[in-house]
């Protein structure tokens, strides 16, 4: 076996050019595969950190059935208890509590429909951007009761700007009676999502309570972990705990499970990917090996002249096919680090691209994980030994007159 | 007749091939005995059949018709398997173009048979230093094939054959590739290995050195056997 190895390592240096030209293609697979991998996790880790930290949080808590019919009425059971509960729960990093109501919103110039939302003004600012969006005017500065804070968009439909004034309509709770408004815009911001900066208008917390009154009760409550893998987010006890009391605790993930497809897409995509790289890969070291054989035939059937066993030979060839495998490992791994490395610290620049909802608003930062140097390697040189098996066996049958005939 | 006495034996050995299409009769029933210790020459002009002849008898080739013993072993009773080991233990291969590993040194080359035998490191290293030097190569171990003369090459590609101790060296036209003193001196020292070792030497050859220094030369014609001369 030594030998065997020491022949198939010496053997592929034969044709320098064509193991370094097979070498760099193998490992220009590797490469991208790296690559790839490492933006497509950037890509999760920075979808699901604008998914979380733009609004959602990593979990939210509603009444049971208020997310299917978002009524007024249904407001968090035991509010009180909860909160009690959430701020001595020493899981919990941040909380904070909103409503929602649907209304209509009139400036002087037009009249839309719209979504309420009632924010805690300190609170929001750990869970959310919209303080960080905030394009015009401020984030809920000082104590006027009737600021409001609306998109852009919605500012352009409206036709106000900061300090213009708008009402707005919404209907109460159990009553439906209508609860009329008039409110200050205090701050226009810029979230890069049509959903927020077209239709949605935040007040303060107390004040939406009132107008929908509601006493102090709130329709969610989205909070922010201190420490957790957000991986296994879902297996936390947190959500069963929560859940009760007529109300539901839901991860992230539950809540936006178009997320999940699309990390399926990606690890799909990686996939395709990396089948076709390595379709490429096999055409390579096959056709890299055959002229590797065919230049030597002679050389096999004197090997098998001399008592060069059927089997030795096969392995001769697999070996000399692993040999090549892990030069060009070496490639790609070095090759994979570099490119990764660069952009990990360039980033790319994806901003304002939305997928599934989200609108991916920072720089796009490949990760490199050591998972990545791990398995795609293994991966390369399993396959490529395993591809070493077809010409393996053309080599170990050849009768060896006749492989000694064919070269001459 | 004792046929223990004999390292070859073939009975009405045929072989046919194609070539480009038209079937050409390479061996027509050749009837052979070689003795143990011979130093024969199998001669004959190109296409006689002499290097089929070879490969027959080295169980490289298999017979279309007829019987081959070597060492009283019936090749066509066996397997791939104990062909294979069967000419690793009991034949040394001589080529005409050394076909030399080249990514091996000297001394790996010649103790490659040595390893699929499974001989033991000391035991290699010594026999390797000895026929190193009963081929005049002596302190060469290291070199790789491509830095050596054709001369040295060849000796080395019968120290390869040599040093794990066949009852047969078959040496296909081993001085065509080379001048007529080297040639001249590898075969007063193949034929000093033949007397010393007592091993049987076969070549197949059109060099006249080699006719005249083999004790039996066998002519062959069309595949069959025109002559078989044994000097005094």
């Amino acid at each position: 076996m030594k030998l065997l190895l020491k022949l198939a390592w010496r053997n592929i240096f034969r044709n320098k050019r064509r193991t370094i030209i097979a070498g760099i293609a193998i490992g220009i697979g590797l490469t991208s595969l790296i690559y790839v991998d490492a933006l497509f996790v950037g890509m999760k880790v920075s979808i699901i950190k604008e998914a979380t930290a733009s609004f959602l949080g990593q979990g939210q808590i509603h009444r049971d059935g208020y997310r299917e019919t978002q009524e007024v009425d249904k407001t968090i059971n035991d509010i009180d208890k909860l909160v009690n509960k959430l701020k001595n729960d020493n899981r919990i990093d941040k909380f904070t509590l909103r409503t929602f109501s649907l209304g209509m919103v009139n400036s002087p110039s037009n009249v839309r429909p719209m979504m309420l939302v009632g924010i805690d003004s300190e609170e929001e600012k750990y869970l959310s951007r919209i303080d960080d969006a905030i394009l015009k005017g401020s984030f809920f500065k000082g104590n006027n009761q009737r600021d409001i804070i609306i998109g852009k968009k919605f500012a352009e439909i409206l036709e106000v700007g900061v300090g213009d004034r708008i009402v707005i309509t919404v209907s109460q709770a159990k009553t439906e009676e209508f609860s009329q408004e008039m409110f200050k815009v205090s701050g226009i911001f810029y979230f890069n999502n049509p959903e927020f900066d077209k239709g949605i208008a935040f007040i303060r917390i107390n004040k939406a309570q009132k107008m929908l009154n509601i006493g102090n009760r709130a329709h969610e409550i989205a909070l922010k972990f201190k420490n957790i893998d957000k991986k296994n987010i879902d297996k936390l006890s947190f959500w069963k705990e929560y859940s009760q009391d007529g109300n539901e605790a839901l991860s992230w993930m539950k809540l936006l499970p178009q997320l999940k497809i699309v990390f399926e897409m990606t690890n799909l995509s990686i996939f395709i990917i990396g089948l076709i790289l390595f379709a490429v890969i096999a055409l390579v070291i096959i056709n890299s090996l055959f002229m590797s054989i065919f230049e030597r035939m002679f050389e096999f059937g004197v090997l098998k002249a001399v008592g060069t066993g059927a089997f030795n030979i096969a392995k001769l060839i697999i070996l000399e096919s692993s040999s090549l495998a892990i030069l060009s490992i070496g490639m790609g791994i070095i090759g994979g680090f570099i490119l990764t490395y660069i952009y990990s610290k360039t980033g790319i620049d994806y901003t304002g691209i939305e997928m599934m909802g989200v609108t991916i608003q920072n720089i796009l930062y490949p990760v490199i994980q050591i998972r990545q140097f791990i398995t795609y390697p293994i991966i390369v040189f399993f396959l490529t030994s395993i591809i070493g098996i077809y010409p393996a066996i053309y080599a170990a049958k050849m009768s060896p007159s006749e492989a000694m005939r064919k070269s001459l | 007749m004792n046929q223990n006495e004999f390292v070859i034996i073939t009975d009405s050995l045929k072989k046919n091939y194609k070539e480009n299409g038209i079937e050409v009769k390479a061996v027509r029933g050749v009837n052979l005995k070689i003795k143990k210790r011979e130093f024969s020459a199998i001669v004959g002009p190109s296409g006689s059949g002499k290097t089929t002849l070879l490969n027959l008898i080295s169980g490289l080739d298999i017979p279309d018709d007829g019987k081959i013993w070597l060492n009283n072993k019936l090749l066509s009773e066996m397997s791939g398997k104990e062909l294979s080991d069967f000419r690793r233990d009991h034949i040394g291969f001589i080529f005409q173009a050394y076909n030399l590993i080249p990514v091996l040194t000297v001394k790996e080359n010649i103790e490659y048979i040595m390893l699929l035998q499974g001989v033991e490191k000391k035991e290699r290293h010594k026999k390797v230093l000895n026929i190193l030097r009963e081929v005049g190569l002596e302190g060469m171990e290291t070199r790789v094939p491509t830095k050596l003369s054709g001369g040295q090459q060849q000796r080395v590609a019968i120290a390869r054959a040599m040093v794990s101790n066949p009852s047969l060296i078959l040496a296909d036209e081993p001085t065509a590739n080379l001048d007529s003193k080297t040639s001249g001196e590898l075969l007063n020292m193949m034929r000093r290995l033949n007397e010393t070792t007592g091993m049987t030497f076969l070549f197949s050859t059109h060099d006249k050195m080699i006719m005249e220094k083999a004790r039996r030369v066998i002519t062959l014609k069309d595949g069959l056997i025109e002559k078989d001369e044994i000097k005094d």
